[in-house]
């Protein structure tokens, strides 16, 4: 579920970065360090606005000022049972790992309806009942999140699809962030997502 | 037919046992129909035994003594039966004609009343049921008989017949309400007896005063139930017999009350009769009277134990004693199973050749010999540890005990007279010889069991397992807090949160169905946690997956699949062995260890993990040897330590992540990752075992590549003693403070010379210098014909004068003051610069000061110097000076140090005594130079406040060095000119007098040496002003400042000092004093003093 959190972000800054233009380097910095994050508890996806940047503090011992930096910035957070919509991104015969943009979601083969059998020998493996379902790497499922687990800095996810309506879609409807190589890759995709939404906002 | 009848008697016997304690009619119609089936031939006999064995009432309740004397008889024909034939035969014939008749008219009409009667003890009715029994046995028996028989009559006698008439007479006479009441009596209280099971309060079926008594009597421990039995059978024996057990009842109470039978009589003397000549029992030793409240607490139902086969026990003594077993078979019996033990066995190892069984049959009692051996405690031998059963190894001790009956799918043989099964040995235990409760198989002991599976597979009965782990209650926990579910009894598939557990018992409140929000208690047996998919769990104890973390992804009753965090398998465990855990991720037990962590075995032991598995990690230990371990082992993790530092066998520093490779050995190479005292771990990719671990000793190895290249410094020199200087560190931390030696311009010297390398690698090669930087030179060597790259400072030159072997700084330097020398105009202005080090190095510059130089410089300054410096240097110079010492602060030794370029300033002040030399070159000795330089000071110090004064005084010093007669002049052109600039440096001393007493501080440095005036030569900062004067130039330059203060100063007192310094006096406690305060401002104050006085 997405959300509009008002967050805080202490940053620090080298003396270099003194100067007039130095709200502008706070905002960018803040951008670049926050943006396409997980925090263990959801994704930010874009900051919308620092809205409130506090006087430098010079910290004591050396030469950095610290920043505290007040922004709001729209999250993902996924919730237990949850219904999401999900790329597959392997199949094995413990189950399917699919990815819910920069969230890994495990569904296990107890959690496939018993109709959709692992087949092996299928090139590339697959999840299938023989008829028109057929989950192999790329299918799009529909997934209910059945539990999740944060880390530091990471998330996972284990899914149903032995529910109705879940599970196989032949149509897909809605944008999925498709998650790249590391969670700060949603950074890419979702600045563009973020001007969009900041140009919303203003 | 003796002997078919002992077969038949000892049949029926045997078969009369359990009916026994039936009630009477039964066992007769179960006599009888036995008897039926059984017997064929012989009616009499076979009547005869029915009636010993199975009609108790004839043998109690028959008190009738006709009858009784019929017992009797019966009773001896019986015996007579089964000893003696003839006899019995003729008696058999007797008692056929008189007793047959008796009986079947006797059983025929009373079987209805004995139906009833079977219900009722015999012993409740007492003395009343003799009277009725016989109005009753004389109505019951003879009046039919009679009815029937008389009319027609001629077989019996007269004397029956006139007893029969009495009684129908007494009968007669007998009210009819009275015999009414007594049948009321008697069958009327029989049917309400009838119906009392059921609506007669238990309480009053309770035992009273008026019931027989129990005993309980001490026996051996273990054998009650033995016991009991033999009691039984004594008495199934003696029933019916003359002499039958006085006894009602045995019983024990095997494990509540091990040592004791009760036995249930009227007399205690009962007791002693009925158990003597019992094996195992005590009854002369006191007896516990059993108290009448307790006797219901005696009999209360204690459900047995059950025993499975699948199931585990424990063996509580012997030689397996507190092994764990598996039960194969139970017998049905209740009292002994058989059991799968892993055998200890050891095959005869142990055994001396003398105690060995030598004959076959001797085996049995010498295997009891030792089986008996190895249950006492004091047996010294080791016992074996527990193995399965190898044919092999019995063979070659013990092949004539090995027998082998090999069934096509197990493998069966008989050794020392036991079964081993599929390397088990299969034995036969009794019960109360086994643990049953609280088993507690621990994992390695289960899976031995398992492992005996052929193909190797673990095929661990879950099901058995878990019951045995169910009975035990101890690792039964619940928590407070756990959401549990009853899955068994009336509450069933109710579910909500434990509240308390105490003991046994857990509080729940109810969160569903209709029984919500109450608490009810449920003991442990009937709950199990209750998880839901997705739950993020904690593997605990009891299962090998302890410590797991993972979340649920199915759930079978109370068996829990779940996905393991770490290994991102899935596992089953059960519900039980689960615990909720939080939604964060946990670095759980196994992921404490990482591969490549140095880890604590013991305090010498450490050692670096190369695998990590499920349950074990394997180390590499500092000795180089591999090792298993469980990370209960481990005492601890040692954290990588990034600043450890060892050295090489160079003695070079290294640190982790340097590269090294091993010097001899295996030439091992690799990155270190852990520096433990003096042994390295180090990783290299290439190498397969120990996943590329290996150990070596730092002194072993040679450093390939240090990490940011620092090899650089320390590989030839060793440990940089620099940063163990704490004086240097502490200028050191903002850069080094040691200026950067003087740049020089233009050609360098040292190019295209001969050098010899005086350090480093190629230490004491010879070669030419081809090219230079500031700090580098190329030198191709002659030897190699090779071109390398060496600092200047580990060059050495030959001086181009006196051939000795000097450094770089001495080797320019000395061409800067030999081409003063020679012609120093020349190139004066790049010379210049090159000259202050120089001076400050030199170690020649007394001898060129004391003797020639002077003159030289006079002779060369004069002319050509003045213009020069005063092009050149005065005007940069003296701003420098000035920097010098304002920022040195009062001590002017080092900021000519500074000045000088380090190391050199020290030998300068010692050159410089020399130096001085020349000053008092009269009185050469001055124990140190500086106290000509201090009186210079003191005077320096008065000069400031009115340098003007004496320009004579000036003089006086003057002339005692060396040039008098030019400086004069020099002096007081050239303390004019110095005025202006004098200020400066002072700039705010001279305002005040404490100025003027700050300006010492330029005499200190003069104190310190004349160096500075030679500096100043040098450095023509003075020297620039005089340049004005031409001549006076150099020398007095140095002394112009000093001049200037003698002159400038307390004229009075400066003269007064003045000649007196140089004459050496004076000047001794000025230098004390110098020395003593060195540096400092306010000490320049009593300086200042003490030339005043």
């Amino acid at each position: 579920m997405y959300f509009l959190y008002e967050l805080e972000r202490v940053i620090t800054l080298h003396p270099s970065f003194f100067g007039p233009r130095v709200k502008e380097y706070l905002t960018n910095r803040l951008l670049e360090d926050v943006e396409g994050t997980c925090t263990g508890q959801y994704y930010i996806i874009c900051v919308m606005d620092a809205y409130d940047i506090s006087e430098g503090r010079v910290v004591p011992g050396s030469a950095v000022a610290e920043y505290t930096v007040h922004y709001r910035a729209v999250v993902w957070r996924p919730f237990k049972g949850e219904t999401v919509d999900a790329i597959v991104s392997s199949v094995n015969r413990m189950g399917v790992f699919a990815e819910v943009g920069p969230l890994p979601v495990f569904v296990s083969s107890h959690l496939i309806p018993p109709d959709i059998k692992w087949d092996p020998n299928a090139t590339p493996p697959q999840y299938t009942d023989n008829g028109e379902q057929v989950i192999e790497k790329g299918t799009h499922l529909r997934i209910k999140l059945m539990g999740t687990r944060s880390d530091v800095g990471s998330m996972f996810a284990i899914g149903s699809i032995k529910e109705d309506f879940l599970g196989f879609e032949n149509f897909f409807f809605q944008v999925v962030i498709r998650r790249t190589d590391n969670v700060l890759g949603l950074c890419d995709l979702s600045n563009c997502v973020a001007s969009h939404l900041r140009g919303m906002a203003v | 037919m003796s002997l078919l009848e002992e077969d038949f008697g000892s049949e029926s016997e045997d078969d009369n046992f359990n009916p026994a304690p039936l009630g009477n009619s039964d066992s007769d119609a179960a006599g009888d129909s036995e008897d039926e089936t059984n017997v064929t031939t012989k009616a009499n006999g076979v009547q005869q035994r029915r009636r010993s064995s199975g009609g108790e009432i004839d043998g109690e309740a028959d008190n009738d003594t006709k009858e009784n004397g019929l017992d009797v008889d019966g009773a001896g024909e019986e015996d007579e039966d089964e000893e003696e034939d003839d006899d019995g035969d003729d008696e058999d014939d007797e008692d056929a004609i008189s007793g047959r008749p008796r009986k079947r008219a006797r059983r025929d009409p009373r079987h209805q009343f004995l139906d009833v009667e079977a219900e009722v003890d015999e012993e409740d009715e007492g003395d009343e049921e003799d009277e009725e029994n016989e109005t009753a046995g004389f109505i019951a028996e003879t009046h039919p008989d009679d009815v029937e028989d008389l009319p027609e009559g001629a077989a019996t006698d007269d004397r029956r017949h006139r007893e029969l008439d009495r009684q129908r007479e007494r009968a007669q006479q007998m009210d009819a309400e009275k015999q009414a009441q007594l049948l009321r009596e008697k069958y009327g209280r029989r049917t309400a007896t009838t119906a009392d099971p059921v609506t007669v309060p238990k309480r009053l079926l309770l035992p009273s005063v008026d019931d027989p008594s129990i005993w309980g009597v001490k026996c051996k421990p273990g054998k009650e139930r033995e016991i009991v039995f033999a009691v039984t059978k004594r008495m199934e024996e003696r029933n019916g017999t003359k002499n039958p057990l006085p006894i009602i009842s045995a019983l024990e109470r095997g494990k509540t009350m091990a040592g004791y039978v009760y036995i249930e009589a009227r007399k205690q003397a009962d007791i002693l009769t009925a158990l003597d000549g019992v094996m195992n029992v005590y009854p002369r030793t006191q007896m516990i009277l059993i108290p009448i409240k307790e006797m219901p607490e005696l009999l209360r139902v204690v459900k047995s134990e059950q025993l499975h086969p699948g199931g585990y026990v424990r063996i509580k003594r012997g030689k397996y004693a507190g092994d764990l077993a598996q039960i194969d078979d139970v017998e049905s019996n209740g009292l002994e199973a058989s059991l799968r033990i892993v055998p200890r066995l050891d095959y005869g190892q142990n055994e001396d050749d003398a105690n060995a069984p030598t004959v076959a049959g001797g085996l049995k009692g010498d295997a009891k010999r030792k089986r008996q051996g190895g249950a006492g405690a004091s047996n010294p031998t080791v016992r074996p540890p527990p193995r399965l059963f190898s044919d092999v190894e019995a063979k070659k001790k013990h092949s004539r005990f090995l027998s082998s009956s090999s069934t096509f799918d197990k493998k069966h043989w008989t050794y020392m007279g036991d079964d081993y099964v599929n390397g088990f040995l299969i034995k036969d235990f009794k019960i109360q010889h086994l643990i049953t409760e609280n088993v507690n198989p621990t994992l390695e002991e289960v899976t031995r069991f398992s492992a005996g599976a052929e193909d190797g597979t673990e095929n661990l009965d879950l099901t058995a397992l878990a019951a045995t782990l169910k009975k035990s209650t101890a690792n039964e926990s619940y928590l407070p807090g756990d959401t549990v579910e009853v899955y068994e009894g009336e509450q069933q598939g109710v579910w909500g949160k434990a509240i308390s557990v105490r003991g046994d018992i857990v509080t729940i409140s109810v969160t569903n169905g209709e029984l919500r929000g109450q608490n009810i208690e449920v003991p442990v047996k009937g709950l199990r946690k209750r998880f839901r998919e997705g739950d993020h769990v904690k593997v605990i104890g009891g299962s090998r997956y302890q410590d797991e973390v993972g979340m649920v992804v199915s759930i079978k009753a109370d068996q829990v699949t779940l996905l393991s965090d770490l290994s991102m398998k899935e596992i089953t465990v059960f519900s039980k062995d689960l615990r909720e855990a939080s939604d964060t991720g946990v670095a759980g037990g196994l992921g404490r260890y990482d591969i490549h962590d140095l880890v604590q075995l013991d305090p010498a032991t450490v050692g670096c993990v190369t695998k990590v598995d499920r349950e074990s990690l394997r180390i590499l230990d500092q000795n180089g040897s591999t090792r298993s371990v469980m990370p209960s082992q481990i005492s601890n993790k040692i954290e990588r330590r990034r600043n450890a530092v060892a050295t090489d066998r160079n003695g070079s520093e290294i640190r982790t992540d340097d590269t090294v490779r091993e010097i001899g050995g295996e030439q091992k190479q690799g990155v270190i990752i852990h520096i433990y005292r003096s042994f390295l771990f180090l990783h290299n990719r290439e190498q397969t075992e120990n996943s590329g671990i290996s150990v070596v000793r730092a002194t072993n190895v040679a450093t390939v590549a240090a990490k940011g290249g620092r090899v650089a410094q320390g590989a030839s020199s060793g440990p940089d003693l620099n940063k163990m200087n704490p004086a240097l560190m502490r200028n050191g931390t903002n850069g080094n403070a040691a200026m950067p030696p003087p740049k020089s311009f233009g050609r360098d010297r040292a190019l295209g010379q001969t050098v010899t390398i005086r350090k480093g690698p190629y230490k004491g090669l010879l070669g030419i210098v081809k090219d230079t930087t500031d700090l580098e030179a190329r030198v191709e060597l002659h030897t190699k014909g090779k071109t390398i790259s060496v600092p200047k400072d580990t060059l050495g030159f030959k001086d181009p004068l006196t051939g000795q072997n000097i450094d770089y700084t001495r080797f320019a330097g000395s061409r800067g003051r030999g081409d003063g020398g020679r012609g120093g105009l020349s190139n004066m202005g790049g010379a210049t610069p090159g000259r202050v080090p120089e001076w400050s190095s030199g170690g020649r510059t007394p001898l060129p000061m004391a003797g020639g130089r002077t003159p030289a410089w006079q002779a060369g300054g004069p002319s050509n110097r003045a213009p020069a410096w005063s092009a050149s240097a005065s005007t940069t110079r003296t701003p420098m000076w000035r920097q010098e010492a304002s920022s040195t602060n009062g001590s002017r030794t080092p900021a000519y140090a500074s000045a000088n370029d380090g190391s050199r300033t020290v030998n300068p002040y010692a050159d410089g005594s020399r130096t001085v030399n020349p000053y008092g070159s009269s009185s050469t000795t001055t124990i140190s130079n500086r106290t000509p330089a201090w009186n210079p000071t003191a005077t320096s110090s008065s000069f400031t406040q009115d340098p003007f004064a004496s320009t004579s005084t000036s003089n006086t010093t003057n002339p005692t060095t060396t040039a008098t007669g030019s400086r004069t002049p020099a002096y007081e052109s050239s303390y004019r000119t110095p005025a202006p600039s004098y200020p400066t440096p002072n700039a705010t001393t001279t305002a005040s007098r404490s100025g003027a007493y700050d300006a010492p501080t330029p005499g200190k440095d003069f104190t310190n040496a004349p160096t500075p005036g030679k500096d100043f030569t040098n450095a023509p900062t003075p020297a620039a002003h005089p340049s004005n004067n031409g001549s006076s130039s150099n020398f007095n330059i140095a002394n112009t400042p000093a001049a200037m203060g003698m002159g400038s100063a307390p004229t009075p007192k400066f003269s007064g000092d003045a000649p007196t310094p140089y004459a050496g006096v004076p000047e001794t406690p000025g230098f004390g004093e110098g020395e003593a305060d060195a540096e400092g401002e306010e000490e320049t104050s009593p300086r200042y003093e003490t030339p005043s006085p």
